[in-house]
């Protein structure tokens, strides 16, 4: 039986932690301490860069290598606090914006620190209510104790924290379009390059952190890189010629929710499977897994076949899906995978901000192709069209055979990946909202088949029994096959 | 210079310039609507996606690159020497692969899901990027089954109507209000499919703000698509219909490089023609909107003679013989000469040539419209003085040996104690003020020539039926000192002639040596005899213009 190893959240049920004193009880701001005591700025970004530490926001992109990208001669640079949780499924930061809102601070002025940074803005979800007043509050303590403001411990460090409440729009958590409205424009996001790190808030470089992954610092500095780098596995990214490492270092606060029988936040170490997940979080509600979302609503979805993928940035970047936010959801035989889809398309269709063509009129269109199925009323019209699998050079490509598919179900697909394409991983957007839309719709229907079928053919919702439901990885390119369309198929 | 490769051909452009210029130089068309040279690049639309090729270290070879890239946000660059691809090329980019076409018409389909396709009833049909890229780009047919979003029809302001169905929300509008024109009345209303374009509207739908300034009338030009609509227009002509002509805006000093669309029975619309040193892509609604006096029913179509206090129709002989009459009889330093800030240069050469050679009067003036209000945008500016010309009739009405120009007060005491007075006004519905009422009165023989019936013809003897901007060829010089050609488009209504062409007329029947046949002659004889002028030949403008030293 795996245990949990509580470090963000280790002092989390402790009474009254969320004030200065209590805190400062359980090793609170030492770590600051140490830092500026025992460190030059640039330690801390070697530290950062060594520990492997991933972004915990979604994209799982390398911390160190982001502060890296910032440049050292144009001030002032920014330290944008990302706390706008709003992935259907995740539920970690709120726990430290609501109980332990001075560990997130302590993160910051670690940052701060080593990146020369004096401006923060938390950009906190709107709806968190109660996580504002609590770091409001802290923050406010903070600065009474010396810890935020001018001249910090009489160290001439001066940090400045500022809350800023977001609106309600999902896409506010994406970075440049949270940098877009922190300025007070349209939450929609920019055209990159130029990244936030070059160009970010009123064109200032800035660091867009993860409100995880900025609370992850103390820990790093207080206790080492080696202690860190214990935690997790780390692979060869054999893509990288000779292979480098690819670490997936340190815990990652799990929120598990859907067909368990105890949902919650765990925090394991990065690498364990679906099935030790699952266990820990109580153990299945119902009968069989059918299916397991990883990362949150737009990570793609895994079938009972893939159960022993290990959940870290790595290895679920191989099985063609993404560690995301850390929001799982598992699904028992009971649930009806158009549904689920229909659910998830609804949510991006009313969250697209409209900037750019594809995702502004085809995320409704696919949520309106996916309403037909579950309606009932998909046409059951077949086209013939070439079929993907092993093809004669052994590689995944066009076999020179064909297939017979529902119309609406090639429609979905083809639409989904005009709006962006998951098999090249391209996208014809601004942002990557495009592929958080097509990721869950394609890989829904290309694993779950038989589920959409049936709902065209009976001409309503069929819940087909796990076995029937899935198609095997063997026969289905949604899984870890990567398709090389045919014209590209040189390169 | 970059170098770069565009599809098959090798080709140098500057610094800095975006692919889809770049490509638009080289006669390569990148489909787009976003984006506008002169505004910013949001690249939103996702129509100008091209293929960049980079070299990839891995196989030694340059591959197209993993996604596509918006040409319009796609800037070239001379890139250091270690960084040429295939040892000699800036840049590599492809505009007709596979993987363009197709990312092409997927976007053309998405754009077209929520369009009406009412091409039948649309106003820009004929001119519509959406038409032309479709036509051009995308597939023959739509796999969109389901209802379409029918946003309602917006009235924004004076002239621009929005029909909120054919938006492709390529925000153009938005950053015209923001960039250019400063005023930001428009903005994006909701969010996802269901944007719109709107003004700031109180909650039940009351308009706050109406899209009312002075350069409103651009967001109609540069929506790629029917959804803005300019009233002065709506339903008038199908485009196709109509002709157009190069020439230059009558209604101020800046000079703004206009388009005349007209057919042969009128001037239908005008249209802003881009000039990087004068007025960009843009021009103002009050030059916009300005040209309806041309096809007016009231113009001047006859000669009018004053019989027994009342103006008559007469005709031009009739007219020209009471004239001559007058003006035999009259003092050279009794005659006046008025030349016209909104004539031509050459209407101008003429009548300075008829005044200081055949009258052998130094005395000339310059009228016009009355000075207006000076307006500043961010980037455009309009100007108060009202008349294209100014600049240039003063240099040419002065130009000759001893000739004075007089303006103001020093021409209307002048004018009070005249006795034949020769004014070529032009100016439409131009107001008398006071002063200029009472000389006008006291001058014995007002002659006066003009395009419409205004408080100066009512005053004048004779009324001589004079020409638009739009009848004529010639030149303006604006403030700036541009000298930029003006083009006949319509013929002028019944007997009106061209001004420099009754000038002649009078000059030759007072025995006169003056001879030009068209327009062109006179700028040579400007070209000759105006200091600064050298250059100013008809054959030289072209349509850019010159700038005079």
């Amino acid at each position: 039986m795996v245990e949990e190893r509580r470090i963000l959240y280790e002092h989390l049920d402790v009474p009254d932690i969320n004030t200065f004193d209590v805190f400062c009880q359980y090793d609170g701001y030492t770590r600051f301490e140490k830092a500026i005591a025992e460190y030059q700025p640039e330690d801390i970004a070697k530290m950062v860069m060594d520990s492997g530490l991933k972004g915990r926001g979604g994209a799982g992109f390398s911390t160190g290598l982001k502060w890296s990208f910032v440049p050292k001669d144009i001030k002032p640079c920014y330290l944008c606090c990302n706390a706008d949780e709003s992935e259907p499924g995740t539920f970690s930061n709120r726990y430290v914006l609501e109980k332990n809102p001075h560990l997130l601070i302590e993160g910051i002025l670690i940052c701060c620190y080593a990146m020369g940074i004096e401006t923060t803005y938390i950009y906190i979800r709107g709806e968190f209510t109660l996580g504002k007043k609590m770091l409001d509050a802290a923050i406010k303590e903070a600065y009474e104790k010396g810890y935020l403001g001018e001249n910090i411990r009489g160290t001439g460090l001066n940090v400045d924290i500022y809350s800023h409440p977001g609106a309600g729009a999902y896409i506010c958590g994406e970075e440049t379009g949270l940098i877009e409205s922190l300025e007070g424009k349209r939450g929609q996001p920019r055209n990159k390059p130029p990244f936030p790190a070059v160009e970010g808030v009123f064109g200032k470089p800035t660091v867009v952190q993860n409100v995880e992954t900025l609370c992850n610092l103390p820990f790093i500095v207080g206790n080492g890189v080696e202690w860190y780098t214990q935690m997790g596995p780390t692979y060869a990214d054999t893509r990288a010629n000779p292979p480098t490492p690819d670490p997936n270092t340190g815990t990652k606060l799990y929120c598990i929710s859907g067909d368990v029988n105890e949902p919650g936040v765990y925090e394991l170490d990065l690498g364990l499977t679906c099935t030790e997940l699952i266990e820990v979080a109580g153990g299945l509600r119902g009968e069989e897994v059918k299916a397991v979302i990883p990362g949150g609503s737009s990570a793609p979805i895994l079938t009972h076949y893939e159960l022993d993928t290990r959940l870290d940035f790595t290895s679920l970047t191989l099985a063609k899906s993404m560690l995301g936010s850390g929001g799982i959801i598992v699904m028992n035989e009971t649930r009806n995978i158009v549904d689920c889809l229909l659910n998830i398309m609804k949510f991006y269709a009313h969250e697209s901000c409209g900037q750019c063509t594809p995702c502004r009129w085809g995320t409704p269109w696919v949520r309106d192709i996916v309403q037909r199925i579950a309606d009932g009323e998909g046409r059951d019209s077949t086209i013939t069209r070439p079929k993907f699998g092993i093809a004669e050079n052994g590689r995944w490509g066009d076999t020179g055979e064909t297939e017979e598919i529902y119309e609406d179900l090639d429609l979905l697909e083809s639409v989904a990946n005009n709006i962006a394409n998951v098999d090249t991983m391209t996208w014809n957007t601004i942002c990557v909202f495009g592929i958080a839309v097509s990721w869950p719709a394609v890989s829904y229907m290309r694993k779950f088949r038989p589920e959409f079928e049936a709902a065209i053919r009976e001409g309503k919702l069929v819940t087909l029994p796990v076995a029937e439901a899935t198609v095997p990885p063997e026969e289905n390119y949604a899984y870890q096959q990567r398709f090389v369309p045919q014209e590209f198929a040189d390169l | 210079m970059a170098f770069i490769k565009l599809d098959d051909l090798e080709v140098e452009v500057e610094d800095g310039t975006n692919i889809v210029e770049a490509a638009r130089q080289h006669g390569i068309e990148v489909p787009h609507y976003c984006y506008h040279p002169g505004l910013s690049r949001p690249a939103n639309c996702r129509m100008c996606l091209v293929e960049p090729h980079v070299f990839f270290p891995p196989a030694g070879a340059i591959v197209p690159d993993r996604q596509l890239a918006t040409a319009c946000t796609t800037v070239v660059r001379t890139a250091p020497p270690d960084r040429k691809l295939d040892g000699k090329y800036d840049f590599i980019v492809r505009t007709d692969s596979p993987r363009v076409k197709k990312a092409r018409e997927d976007i053309l389909e998405f754009l077209l899901v929520h369009h009406p396709l009412d091409c039948p009833v649309c106003d820009q049909a004929g001119e519509c990027d959406l038409q032309d890229f479709s036509h051009r780009h995308g597939r023959d047919k739509s796999r969109y089954l389901e209802v379409k979003n029918v946003p309602p029809k917006k009235d924004l302001g004076p002239d621009v109507l929005l029909y909120s169905t054919r938006c492709i929300v390529c925000t153009r509008c938005i950053r015209f209000g923001e960039e250019v024109s400063g005023s930001g009345e428009l903005g994006l209303v909701h969010r996802g499919s269901h944007d719109e374009i709107d003004i700031p509207r109180s909650h039940d739908g009351t308009p706050l703000q109406l899209l009312d300034n002075k350069l409103a009338g651009n967001v109609v030009d540069i929506c790629p698509v029917g959804a803005l609509i300019s009233k002065d227009f709506l339903f008038k002509s199908r485009p196709w219909f109509l002709e157009q002509a190069d020439s230059v805006c009558s209604g101020c000093s800046v000079g703004c490089n206009i388009t005349v669309e007209y057919k042969a029975d009128g001037v239908y619309r005008l249209k802003p023609r881009f000039h990087g040193d004068i007025n960009q892509h843009w021009m103002c609604d009050d030059g916009r909107l300005g040209y309806h006096y041309v096809n007016s029913d009231d113009r001047l179509q006859l000669p009018l003679k004053r019989v027994d206090g009342e103006l008559t129709p007469t005709h031009w002989a009739d007219a020209l013989t009471v004239i001559i009459e007058k003006l035999s009889e009259a003092e050279a330093a009794d005659i006046v000469v008025i030349g016209s800030a909104q004539g031509t240069n050459e209407d101008n050469y003429v009548l300075q040539q008829f005044a200081h050679d055949v009258l052998e009067t130094t005395q000339l003036g310059l009228f016009g419209q009355l000075p207006g209000e000076e307006h500043k945008f961010p980037q455009f500016t309009i100007e108060a003085d009202k008349n294209p010309n100014t600049a240039g009739a003063r240099t040419i009405l002065g130009s000759a040996n001893g000739n004075v120009v007089l303006e103001g007060d020093a021409l209307w005491e002048k004018v009070s104690g005249a006795k034949v007075v020769y004014l070529v006004s032009g100016a439409p519905e131009r107001p008398l003020e006071d002063a200029e009422k009472s000389a006008l009165e006291n001058a014995d023989f007002l002659i006066v020539q003009d395009v419409l019936p205004s408080e100066v013809t009512q005053l004048a003897d004779v009324v001589l039926p004079g020409t638009t901007f739009a009848e004529k060829d010639g030149t303006f010089t604006n403030s700036t000192g541009w000298v930029q050609r003006i083009r006949k488009t319509i013929d002028p209504p019944g007997e009106a002639r061209v001004d420099w062409e009754i000038t002649q007329q009078l000059a030759k029947q007072l025995g006169g040596d003056l001879n030009y046949h068209f327009a062109g002659e006179i700028a040579l004889a400007i070209a000759e005899n105006v200091p600064g002028y050298q250059d100013a030949t008809h054959q030289h403008i072209g349509d850019a213009g010159i700038k005079l030293a």
